[in-house]
């Protein structure tokens, strides 16, 4: 029986829904002795941004209860060194490459996306990170703000007509209305969730387990949270989405895409499985067969209702 | 580099301290240098949810082992794992200790706790003159059988003197470094960090070259998450692939 699990994203076609959240995936080549990358229907690369960032102080890391969280704070080598050593790594990978762009102010997103539409040969999208929990410039998030959401998302699709990702996190509001807006601003897509910001404390130091004291939750943790979101962006809007938060098995990305969503960012399970994204395209394979779906718009957002809606 | 499920041979407590995993791998065992490490899953349950590292201490044919104690609750669940059962092993990860050395250097090995079975592994398979390890008591001191191939000269001191010099394990290289001259001297270390540190302020203050693994908390093991990180002179470096082993002339401090 033939399967089609092909997605559209504006003018660029996925050969299949499994991708990998920024971030959990490296740069370039760091999963490339587990795993065939062209098997993957994209990649999503970790977060660049305009100029090389350090990022935050040891511990960066901590495990919690079903996940855990991270303040790695967007340590990238910058714009430079991801045109000149991770493009060319990609360039010979037959698997849509989506950049992630982060900046501190919108000037830095609209260079970011002007550099990045030079190299469409192999970018392939754009994906903002809107909504890293880890960055904190003066005291307030600049992110939070909504008006500077609308704004960096005008201003990236002044820069370029590659398919453009606006990744939400609940941290910034109501979810819902802020999709409504980055839509209406320019979105060909969105990703749904970030991190949720969280914290753990050793009781015998005192101290917070992370040196940053705040973090991004992952792992199944998020999941349910994820899932409603996506579920209730999908039902409000006829947008593609880009489902992630807590991702660990195919029966995990099946709910994501029964609930509406067009791909599945496999995220901090890559940690856990480094197989992970291929075990959940042989999952979504094998329900696919056993249901007798033969195309995966069958399954997308085929979730049953029967509650009455008020 | 692989990842597979494995079943245990062997689960045991071989002293106060330590424990012994044993199982077979064909790929896990191949091309392994000591140094480096395996990211241990425990249970496909998620619980606990990350993977956690241990290094190699011993390979021979397909035979691999692991020596560990407990210092958490991944440990403590690992020490109840029994004949049989399945772990998830991904491995060898890591950049390993340098075996090849200039001409007439002499290599001190320096071990404490989780640092005692990779440098017990490099003793094994290549010529060392001091190996040096500092525990808290008697009870915490490997049995003779398990050093039965390392040539080299063993010195232990202990916290509370029940065996070997009382004290850190410095007061030792502290010892050695009144018949040694330290531009012969290669030092390399593994153990607690306040240790690595004593040693590594030690060695910088004399010039003394040499190495030290570094362990962080850790979650991808190939370099992905970035969560690992160890200060360089040229910025952060992920431990897992970068490391753990670093040479004292790369760090510009501890740490």
């Amino acid at each position: 029986m033939d399967l089609n699990l092909t997605i559209q994203i504006k003018n660029l076609t996925f050969r299949n829904p499994v991708t990998v959240a920024s971030g959990t995936f490296g740069t370039s080549g760091e999963y490339a002795g587990f795993l065939d990358y062209e098997k993957l229907g994209a990649i999503i690369a970790k977060t660049i941004t305009l100029r090389p960032r350090q990022g935050n102080s040891m511990p960066r890391i901590c495990e919690t209860s079903g996940g855990m969280l991270n303040a790695i704070g967007l340590q990238n080598k910058g714009l430079e060194d991801f045109i000149q050593k991770k493009i060319p790594y990609f360039a010979k990978i037959n698997t849509p490459l989506i950049a992630n762009i982060a900046g501190e102010k919108t000037g830095e997103f609209r260079e970011l996306a002007r550099a990045l539409d030079q190299r469409k040969d192999v970018v392939k999208a754009i994906e903002l990170n809107l909504s890293c929990p880890n960055i904190e410039e003066g005291g307030a998030s600049f992110m939070r703000k909504r008006e500077l959401i609308i704004e960096v998302m005008k201003a990236v699709r002044g820069e370029t007509d590659l398919p453009v990702i606006a990744k939400l996190s609940p941290e910034l509001g109501d979810v819902v209305a802020i999709a409504g807006e980055v839509i209406q601003a320019g979105a060909d897509a969105l990703s749904l969730i970030n991190t949720l910001k969280g914290m753990a404390i050793d009781i015998e130091r005192r101290k917070p387990r992370l040196a940053n004291i705040t973090g991004g939750l992952s792992g199944p943790a998020i999941k349910p949270v994820a899932l409603r979101y996506v579920y209730e962006v999908k039902k409000a809007y006829k947008v593609p989405v880009i489902a992630s938060g807590g991702i660990m098995t195919a029966s995990d990305a099946l709910e994501f895409l029964i609930a509406g969503a067009d791909l599945v960012a496999v995220g901090t399970a890559n940690f856990v499985n480094p197989r992970a994204t291929i075990d959940i395209l042989d999952g979504i394979v094998d329900y696919c067969r056993k249901n007798k779906i033969k195309h995966i718009d069958e399954l997308r957002g085929s979730l049953k209702v029967e509650r009455n809606e008020k | 580099m692989t990842d597979e499920w494995v079943k245990i041979i062997n689960n045991e407590k071989v002293n106060g301290k330590y424990y012994k995993l044993v199982f077979h791998s064909e790929s896990l065992s191949e091309k392994v240098s000591p140094g480096q490490f395996v990211q241990i899953l425990l249970n496909a349950s998620l619980d606990p949810f990350l993977r956690r590292p241990f290094s190699y201490y011993r390979v021979r044919g397909s035979r691999i082992e692991i020596l560990y104690e407990i210092l958490g609750r991944g440990t403590a669940l690992l020490a109840k794992k029994k004949k049989g059962d399945p772990l998830k092993m991904m491995g060898p990860l890591g950049r390993p200790f340098t075996q090849s050395l200039k001409a007439g250097k002499n290599r001190v090995l320096i071990a404490g706790g989780v640092g005692v079975p990779p440098l017990v592994f490099l003793a094994e398979k290549i010529p060392v003159d001091f190996l040096l390890i500092g525990t808290k008591s008697k009870d915490e001191i490997l049995p003779k059988k398990e050093l039965a191939r390392v040539k080299a000269e063993v010195l232990y001191s202990t916290n509370d003197g029940s065996y070997g010099a009382k004290g850190y394990v410095t007061v030792l290289l502290r010892e050695l470094l009144k018949k040694e001259r330290p531009e012969n001297l290669f030092i390399q270390t593994c153990g607690p960090a306040p240790m690595m540190q004593a040693v590594f302020n030690a060695a910088r203050a004399r010039g003394i070259e040499g190495e030290a693994s570094i362990d962080k908390p850790m979650a991808c093991g190939v370099g992905a998450c970035l969560g690992c990180m160890v200060k360089t002179k040229t910025g952060w470096a992920a431990s897992c692939t970068e490391g753990p082993v670093f040479r004292f002339d790369e760090m510009r401090e501890w740490g």
